[in-house]
């Protein structure tokens, strides 16, 4: 049992778990790369340049191509099974090109489709529909603006729904 | 039946603070794979998440100390989640039913059960703690309770996507075990889809052992 439980944790802690996998769109599973001015602007982060992750590279290839950027703060995220609930709900949108879960800075982006809208309403249901809870929505230029943070603090009673 | 009862008022009474590392309820559409092992027990269970409040899984469980094999339906219900800029804290509650067997020395015959899970967790991306109580009543064929919380620590806080690791330490009770406290210092690696766990219980010198998968 010994042997067996060292093998595992060699084999968790071995960093050909750490490869990244290119042209995954939608995938939380790439390590995210802090931007220039020291990682608290993740809204920022999608378009900056010298993002060299897989995920990144996705958001700014689906800019490039005339998506629109849509950069959600959210509560609640604190580990990869948000960002991978959160990636996964939105990946089954057709109006989706690429998302990309920020855990420093709580911020959910979306580049849409070329011609494709995503609008405030569907966007806060999907992120509810992923078990978490949208605190601003930003487009445009404030999208590229510094996460500021989620606005407050919030309770969600399953009850409710 | 009395133990069972006495196991869902711990659970409601609130005694300790928060859950486990990861519930069976993900987003809607989700699938989550778990085996757990612990030094009473191993189990492995499916769970599908119909809406981000709901669950509803399968799960099979060999309690090794009563020789009883337990294979039936799970729904889990997320009571509450406490949503915070740089916290999540949930309170999740399950119910089990199903059919239980004997095993090796344990000579009796298919029986039903039933079980509840009461489970609380708070975490941000540096600290975690939990609280689990659970127990079933499967009549002839034995019963169980136990209760345990959880602390821990991440040594350093990881990036989206970045190997997630966690030095934890978890508290058990089981008044119906000889060693009835028991500490288990564990470490949690966590990836992605993936959570992994494994420590070593001090006093009863067993294996923990935890996967979680979420497609």
């Amino acid at each position: 049992m010994i042997r067996i439980l060292t093998a595992a944790l060699f084999l968790a802690a071995s960093p050909a778990l750490g490869d990244h996998k290119p042209g995954h769109d939608h995938h939380g599973d790439d390590a995210a790369t802090k931007s220039p001015d020291g990682g608290d602007s993740a809204a920022a982060t999608p378009a900056a340049a010298g993002a060299p992750t897989a995920a990144m590279s996705n958001l700014n290839e689906a800019i490039a191509a005339g998506g629109e950027l849509i950069v959600a703060d959210v509560l609640g995220v604190v580990c990869d099974f948000c960002a991978t609930a959160m990636n996964k709900t939105f990946a089954k949108r057709a109006e989706v090109a690429a998302t990309y879960v920020d855990l420093d800075t709580k911020t959910l982006s979306i580049v849409t489709k070329p011609g494709e809208a995503l609008d405030d309403e569907t966007i806060t249901k999907l992120v509810t529909k992923a078990g978490y809870k949208v605190a601003a929505i930003r487009r445009g230029e404030a999208a590229l603006e510094p996460s500021h943070g989620a606005a407050k603090d919030a309770t969600d009673d399953a009850a409710a729904h | 039946m009395a133990r069972l009862f006495c196991a869902v008022c711990i659970a409601f009474s609130g005694l300790s603070a928060a859950a486990k590392a990861a519930g069976p309820v993900s987003y809607a559409d989700g699938v989550t794979l778990i085996e757990e092992t612990d030094r009473e027990s191993t189990s492995l269970a499916v769970h599908y998440t119909l809406n981000p409040h709901f669950a509803l899984g399968y799960r099979t469980e060999w309690d090794r100390r009563n020789d009883v094999l337990l294979n039936g339906a799970r729904a889990t219900a997320l009571l509450k989640r406490w949503y915070g800029e740089n916290y999540q804290a949930n309170a999740y509650l399950s119910l089990d039913v199903g059919v239980a067997n004997g095993v090796g020395p344990n000579p009796s015959n298919a029986a039903p059960y039933i079980g509840a899970v009461f489970m609380a967790d708070w975490e941000t991306r540096r600290w975690f703690a939990s609280y689990m109580a659970h127990a079933y009543e499967a009549f002839d064929a034995g019963s169980n309770i136990a209760h345990m919380a959880r602390v821990g620590v991440a040594p350093y806080v990881a990036d989206t996507g970045a190997l997630h690791t966690w030095l934890m330490v978890e508290v058990d009770h089981r008044p119906d075990n000889p060693n009835e406290i028991d500490i288990t210092p564990l470490v949690r690696f966590f990836k992605g889809d993936v959570l992994f766990e494994a420590g070593w219980s001090i006093r009863s010198n067993q294996p923990l052992v935890n996967l979680i998968y979420r497609f």
